[in-house]
């Protein structure tokens, strides 16, 4: 339900004739190949270079990080339906990607988004790799290494009664939902002042701690709109199609990043450093592929952080 | 969504939640009880210190919210380097704030036990852990089951709190599997049945130990109360057939008591009396009193007692209501404090050390268990949860050390003498007032105390029990040459039991002498007034 059938491609390339096809399904198999289970993906080789990067950053060789997630976002991170005491998303692989090339192993304590950054502070966790976005506010409380574009999709319900397209002057008198902690909380408070002087009514703001509390708020008709990552809204309208539409995708202007405490600056760059390499040996986009996830998400690793 | 909702209802993902579920509630009430146990402890405790930081820690952790206090002890303790796993942290704010609950509970019963019972175990030489363990705690715990069901109910509820500090338990777990399948209410419902199944479980364990521990049951279905620390297999079982069918249709047929009526054959001359009064002036001192002064504020309740009593003395306590008898007995064992004077018994000053100092509620009841001052209550005060027979026996086990076996066959035969061979395994409540009296002479004096205190002991029965009750005193007086101090309405038996009359007014002695003088010939006109109402009752 969550991720597409990866056998979907297998089809698609036998039908296939052809060298030009062929090569240029060679990506499909890639995707397919990393698709078909966590386990072989698991077990593959890490990219070039992280021997070295081991050598370099030893003091995680072996060990067993924490990662702290808000796992109600199929696609990124939630239960895997057929197995739920697994774990399973894009923001799972890439994790597991880099800890594999760090050579550390990752388990998971679930908690909501709001106390994310709050259980990396207080040490209850190592690292937080959760879709969450790098501001320059939360980054007063981790460092954040970025490696995700942003776009958010604007969530509603079907027909757009209330002609919502975006968080702009068209949600003046509407309900948003969002999840407490959400970079989209301070865009829609601002709107308040500017619906006021535009004479037209302020726009309201319900706070849960999940998504699927979110989505459960337009579906019951109490809230009009839920603004957040474009991947999440694709999947909550896959899941209610005659009850729920994407308005529209707007650019915000964050990136998403993982998560370190502030005190470590070595792991922090050890992190870094095998980012680069997973997304040199072309494991990160193989993983928005197999996630179906957008391409145009890709981004070159920074780092935030401030003091 | 039927389909679903079994699906879900019966995935193992949601049973194995259950378990995080029942591991916090458990370490919450674990926790919540030992914490509880502590601060009910300060908040009863004489020093005021502990009572004050037992408010202070209920006031903080009932008065703030739980979410909170489990996001407190998951992500600001590991900043004092204090780091528990997600159970540990859950389970430790649920105990932290259950405590105070639990603690309020344990109050409750402990100071809902019938305040003479205390009374009368200290009487008995009780230390206060040896009452808390063998007097309040049985009764207090049964009161308290059904509070403490509640308080299982709501926390195993509270335990879904845990789910935001990562406890994969039901709630936390529940909420995962919707965010990730979108089957929101085939979830919420399946996981909602998995409480309610679980607080109704809850509930029925609580009706079961209700009905374990209910004293009233036919003791052959006692199987939990059998493995209870306090519970004590009788070493003979009770006589059954005629006899017990007989105690039922009215317990005053069946005690073999000689009625006080027919004593009038060994009221004793006067020369007897006089013979009697000049052995008794040579016999040692047992109790002396002197300037005993007790006041309420500005009220005075004894103003200036004195009184001396020798062995085998029987002193009849006179005067109206409110005159200090009841608190001058009390002095006497030191059950009541008091502002000056002295009392000896048995050459002791009782409660004090050697120094003059006051010496501790613990001291207190083993100097009163050794010295031996029984005491006989207006109320009777027999331990509820016990029988007639484990009423006479626990205390001379508890406090005397004597074995079960010689405990039993002492209290059996005290309860012979008194007349109540055929109801030693009947509760106190199961008995008349002047058989609950009778149970608490013989357990008064079953360590052979050297002064009994009888306290008004017939008033508070209904006319036709009193000469039970009088006839077992009489006894004791005349057979036993037993040391008694009794205060009494009952002029005619005080004429015929008491050696001496000591009339109390306003707390002090107004007249005092032989019993027979002072009631047909009394000097003082306070006392001749008393006596003149009393007249029904006066001796001729």
């Amino acid at each position: 339900m969550i991720a597409r059938n990866p056998f979907g491609h297998v089809g698609n390339f036998r039908s296939t004739i052809g060298w030009a096809r062929w090569s240029r399904n060679i990506a499909f198999i890639a995707a397919c190949l990393i698709a078909i289970g966590l386990p072989g993906y698991a077990k593959a080789a890490a990219p070039a270079g992280c021997t070295e990067l081991q050598a370099k950053y030893p003091a995680w060789k072996g060990k067993t990080l924490v990662n702290a997630i808000n796992p109600h976002t199929p696609g990124y991170e939630a239960i895997d339906p057929k197995d739920p005491d697994k774990y399973v998303g894009f923001d799972i692989d890439l994790g597991e990607a880099i800890g594999e090339c760090l050579g550390f192993k990752l388990t998971y304590k679930p908690v909501t988004f709001a106390a994310l950054l709050t259980t990396l502070a207080s040490g209850q966790a190592d690292i937080v790799i959760s879709d969450i976005y790098a501001t320059e506010e939360r980054a007063k409380a981790a460092d954040f290494i970025t490696y995700s574009k942003v776009f958010d999709g604007v969530l509603v319900a079907k027909g757009n009664p209330k002609k919502i397209d975006g968080i702009n002057m068209s949600m003046c008198g509407a309900a948003a939902a969002e999840n407490t902690g959400f970079v989209e909380v301070p865009l829609v408070q601002d709107l308040a002042p500017k619906c006021k002087a535009a004479g037209k009514p302020e726009p309201t703001l319900q706070l849960y701690d999940n998504n699927a509390n979110c989505i459960q708020a337009i579906l019951a008709g109490r809230a009009d709109t839920y603004v957040n990552d474009v991947n999440t809204v694709d999947q909550a309208v896959k899941a209610n199609p005659d009850k729920l539409e994407k308005a529209i995708a707007v650019t915000i202007p964050y990136s998403v990043g993982i998560g370190v405490p502030k005190d470590k600056p070595e792991f922090r760059d050890a992190v870094l450093a095998a980012l680069i390499l997973v997304q040199k040996a072309g494991t990160h986009m193989a993983l928005l592929k197999k996630w179906d996830l957008d391409v145009n998400n890709f981004k070159e690793p920074d780092i935030l952080s401030v003091k | 969504m039927m389909s679903l909702f079994l699906h879900y209802l019966s995935l193992p993902y949601l049973i194995t939640g259950i378990w995080f579920t029942l591991a916090v509630t458990a370490l919450g009430l674990a926790g919540g009880l030992i914490l509880g146990v502590f601060l009910a402890a300060m908040q009863l405790s004489r020093f005021w210190m502990l009572a004050a930081f037992a408010r202070g820690y209920t006031v903080i952790f009932r008065g703030t919210p739980l979410i909170l206090q489990m996001v407190f002890a998951y992500d600001a303790l590991p900043q004092i380097g204090l780091k528990l796993s997600a159970i540990g942290a859950a389970g430790l704010a649920l105990a932290a704030n259950e405590a105070p609950f639990i603690a309020e509970m344990l109050r409750a019963g402990v100071l809902g036990v019938d305040r003479g019972q205390i009374l009368a175990g200290q009487a008995l030489g009780m230390t206060p852990s040896l009452l808390m363990r063998r007097v309040i705690a049985p009764q207090a715990i049964r009161t308290m089951i059904p509070a403490f069901g509640n308080e299982t109910v709501s926390a195993l509820k509270n335990s879904s709190l845990a789910s935001v500090i990562s406890v994969q338990e039901l709630t936390l777990r529940s909420t995962q599997l919707a965010s990730s399948t979108f089957d929101f209410f085939s979830i919420f419902f399946a996981s909602g049945l998995i409480y309610l199944l679980l607080t109704t479980a809850v509930s029925l364990i609580q009706l079961a130990v209700e009905r374990m521990l209910d004293l009233d049951r036919p003791p052959s279905e006692d199987r939990l109360s059998r493995l209870m620390p306090w519970y004590r297999a009788p070493l003979t079982p009770e006589p059954i057939g005629p006899k017990a069918a007989e105690a039922k249709s009215g317990p005053a047929q069946a005690d073999n008591i000689i009625p006080y009526a027919a004593s009038k054959d060994s009221r004793s001359t006067r020369a007897d009396r006089t013979k009697r009064a000049e052995t008794l002036a040579h016999n040692n001192v047992v109790v002396k009193v002197d300037g005993l002064y007790k006041a309420y504020g500005k009220q005075a309740v004894l103003a200036g007692v004195d009184l001396t009593v020798r062995v085998g003395e029987v002193i009849a306590l006179l005067g109206p209501s409110g005159s200090g008898k009841s608190t001058l007995l009390r002095c006497i064992n030191h059950l009541e404090g008091w502002d000056a004077g002295i009392v000896m018994v048995g050459g002791r000053r009782m409660g004090f050390n050697g120094d003059g100092k006051l010496l501790s509620p613990r001291a207190i009841a083993e100097e009163r268990a050794s010295v031996g001052v029984g005491m006989v209550f207006q109320q009777f005060n027999l331990f509820a949860h016990l029988t007639a027979l484990e009423n006479v026996a626990g205390p001379l086990r508890w406090v005397h050390g004597l074995s079960r076996i010689d405990a039993e066959r002492r209290a059996r035969e005290l309860l012979e003498r008194v007349g109540l061979g055929h109801r030693m395994q009947a509760l106190p409540r199961h008995m008349s007032g002047g058989q609950q009296q009778r149970v608490a002479i013989a357990r008064a004096i079953a360590p052979s105390p050297s002064v009994l205190l009888l306290d008004e002991p017939t008033s508070a029965l209904d006319p036709e029990l009193v000469n039970e009750v009088l006839e077992v005193i009489r006894r004791l007086a005349v057979e036993d040459g037993l040391t008694m101090i009794i205060s009494t309405h009952q002029l005619r038996f005080a004429d015929e039991v008491a050696d001496r009359v000591v009339f109390l007014s306003d707390g002090t002695v107004i007249e005092e002498g032989p019993a027979h003088e002072v009631l047909t010939n009394p000097r003082h006109p306070v006392t001749a007034r008393f006596l003149s109402v009393m007249e029904a009752d006066k001796p001729v």
